[in-house]
């Protein structure tokens, strides 16, 4: 997949083509112009314009379109955000240290001072927001998707923003528990299952768990990228789709880096922890397109289905764990210790089952990974199909349709 | 005697294979929990990379840092299971990596009251994970360096981490070395006090594989009952860091 899909993942900003892209920008900045000044105002187009190559394209842009992605007006906010009493609110302890601690999400190089009264604004976003809807709960994380909305919108904007935002894509990770939460990771494996069996065996077989992709979903990945543009230009497509794309564009990263899985020691440690360092240069437009591919192929709704069998299939997967802790408490803790040291060697079986592949693949150099299973090889080849003939266009035109789907709903939780 | 071979804090894949030792190496797992905002993160890191990181923000689920260390000749795998510390987070989600855990460090903030008060709730949390007194267990009480601001006292750390059959440690991820530490001088280093783990864990260890899990259980925590008071143990570590 990563081999066969680079093509057509230069991006303006990577130097090839400067001018066809400062011309493609230029185009782009006036037909977002153009949708924002019809009547109505045009928001598939904005949707489109979001998700599409480079996204927004600057913080000026985003004042502007986000609102309409999450369909807050503007004209209606009051001049001055409503006084946050800190005293006594259950939340400020947890939020106060989670933002004390937030230095890395301010721009480097930004006067302290100036820090720190973001950060106070910060605060009082989270605290208003949490105070209006006591059903929702703060998370830890939360405060990374805060942020980038005051920074990019400013303190009056924002609390708009975040609080649409919370009742709707974040509402589930808001729950008094995190059960939800655990729900929506549970779509991660089907996904990777769907484009690589053999990533996705691999990591059964390491029983690694979703956590590590705990932080990319609730805080939209805000928490584990350093560079503030890319995650802008994720929330640009975070935000005119459908709120279960993060675990899409979750299963991508992991299916783009496919081989340093499989060449990783085949044990829990060593999987969650390659997985959970994200690599800072990832190709974003072309993983974006890739997550909207899965998306169009693989609906949720299928993926509820397949999730499901697949659960009760797998008695000893890790999702079924999951599912029935109690299965896990049962085994001894001094069982296991050595089970554990038995665990470390790396699987020879998985192993020799890649290089067999390896050979197999070697004639067909170039073409989408290919597998000795029949049904894996007739998925691949689908998404292969999908991959060279889908233009990201038409991709970005079902996501479109599928959020305006959605929008209506917006008021149900995904998992009530 | 207890030198470290290498530092694993490591920051790309690449580095992970080639650091890798060999196949047979054994691993220790130790899960590191307490309140939000007590070091968890300071600690694991101060052990694994042998300095305070700058910043540090807060534990989304679960982070993993690991070092190898010698242990009279044998190259040991330490992993370091660092927690969310906030409560919704431990309830579903790192319920996965208790799993196979050979050690457990509980850390309090000396300078949080109410990170003190927290400890019993982490302690039946572990219950709950089939891990009790069977399991190494040890209190560590961090940010000792803060002596103006100490909340909680280290004599009634003592006698919770007797009642609970815990060593105790007092120590700063931040300035090991500072901080009086009560009547023993100075407080004690990161290093030492997981290297004491590891002992445990190493000396344990054939009795694990000659006797059945009960049979383990009566004996376990008699060598470590006393850890703090039991000053031999301690500063023979200590010294060799």
């Amino acid at each position: 997949m990563k081999k066969s899909r680079s093509v057509g993942a230069s991006s303006p900003l990577n130097g090839i083509g400067r001018q066809d892209g400062d011309s493609r920008r230029k185009r782009k900045v006036a037909e977002i112009s153009q949708a924002l000044n019809v009547t109505p105002v045009d928001v598939a187009v904005l949707r489109r314009m979001a998700i599409s190559e480079g996204g927004l394209l600057t913080d000026e842009i985003r004042c502007k379109v986000w609102p309409w992605l999450l369909n807050v007006p503007t004209d209606t906010l009051p001049e001055e955000p409503e006084a946050v009493e800190r005293e006594n609110n259950k939340d400020y302890n947890q939020v106060l240290l989670d933002v004390q601690r937030s230095l890395r999400r301010f721009p480097p190089g930004m006067p302290d001072e100036q820090r720190e009264g973001l950060q106070e604004e910060l605060i009082d976003i989270i605290l208003r927001v949490l105070g209006r809807n006591t059903q929702l709960h703060y998370y830890q994380g939360y405060h990374d998707i805060v942020v980038t909305f005051l920074l990019v919108l400013g303190e009056r904007l924002a609390t708009a923003l975040v609080e649409k935002l919370s009742t709707h894509h974040l509402r589930d990770f808001m729950d008094p528990t995190m059960d939800n939460t655990k729900h929506i990771l549970n779509y991660l494996m089907p996904i990777i299952e769907r484009v690589n069996p053999e990533v996705h065996d691999f990591m059964q077989q390491a029983e690694v768990g979703t956590i590590f992709a705990l932080s990319w979903l609730i805080t939209w990945f805000g928490h584990v990228l350093s560079d503030f543009r890319h995650v802008v230009r994720l929330y640009d497509f975070f935000l005119a789709c459908h709120p279960l794309m993060p675990i899409y564009f979750a299963a991508v990263i992991v299916l783009y880096r496919e081989d340093e899985v499989l060449d990783c020691e085949c044990d829990m440690a060593s999987v969650h922890h390659l997985l959970s360092q994200i690599p800072q240069d990832l190709p974003y437009e072309t993983l974006i397109s890739r997550a909207g591919d899965l998306f169009v192929q693989f609906p949720p709704s299928e993926l509820a289905r397949e999730a499901a069998q697949q659960y009760s299939q797998h008695s000893s997967s890790l999702t079924l764990i999951n599912c029935h802790p109690s299965l896990r408490t049962a085994a001894s803790t001094f069982k296991d210790f050595d089970l554990a040291s038995e665990q470390q060697r790396p699987d020879s079986v998985l192993r020799r089952r890649r290089r067999e592949k390896q050979a197999l693949d070697g004639a067909s150099a170039g073409a989408v990974v290919a597998t000795a299973q029949p049904t894996a090889a007739r998925r691949l080849v689908r998404l292969a199909v999908m991959g060279l003939t889908v233009a990201l266009g038409a991709a970005a035109l079902t996501l479109v349709n599928t959020a305006l789907e959605w929008a209506p709903k917006l008021d149900l939780q995904l998992f009530p | 005697m207890a030198s470290v071979e290498s530092s694993t804090e490591f920051t790309s894949s690449l580095t992970v294979s080639s650091n890798l030792p060999p196949p047979r190496t054994r691993i220790f797992k130790i899960i590191v929990i307490g309140d939000s905002g007590v070091g968890k993160t300071c600690l694991t890191y101060r052990f694994c990379a042998g300095k305070f990181p700058e910043k540090t923000e807060a534990t989304i689920g679960v982070d993993f840092r690991e070092k190898l260390i010698d242990i009279d000749g044998e190259t040991i795998k330490v992993q370091l299971w660092d927690t969310a510390g906030q409560e919704r987070f431990r309830k579903s989600m790192v319920q996965h990596y208790y799993r196979n855990v050979h050690a457990v460090v509980f850390v309090y903030d000396v300078t949080s009251a109410a990170s003190f008060r927290s400890l019993p709730a982490w302690i039946e949390e572990c219950k709950q994970h089939a891990l009790g007194q069977e399991v190494p267990r040890i209190l560590v009480g961090n940010k000792c360096d803060l002596l103006n601001s100490v909340q909680v006292g280290t004599d009634l750390a003592q006698q919770f981490a007797d009642a609970h059959s815990m060593p105790l440690f007092e120590t700063s991820a931040k300035n090991p070395g500072s901080g009086d530490g009560g009547s023993r001088g100075s407080s004690d280093h990161v290093e030492a006090i997981f290297m004491t783990v590891a002992h445990k864990l190493k000396s344990q260890k054939p009795l694990i594989l000659s006797q059945p899990p009960g049979g383990v259980l009566a004996g376990d925590t008699v060598t470590l009952r006393r850890g703090r008071n039991d000053s031999e143990e301690k500063e023979s570590w200590a010294c060799s860091c």
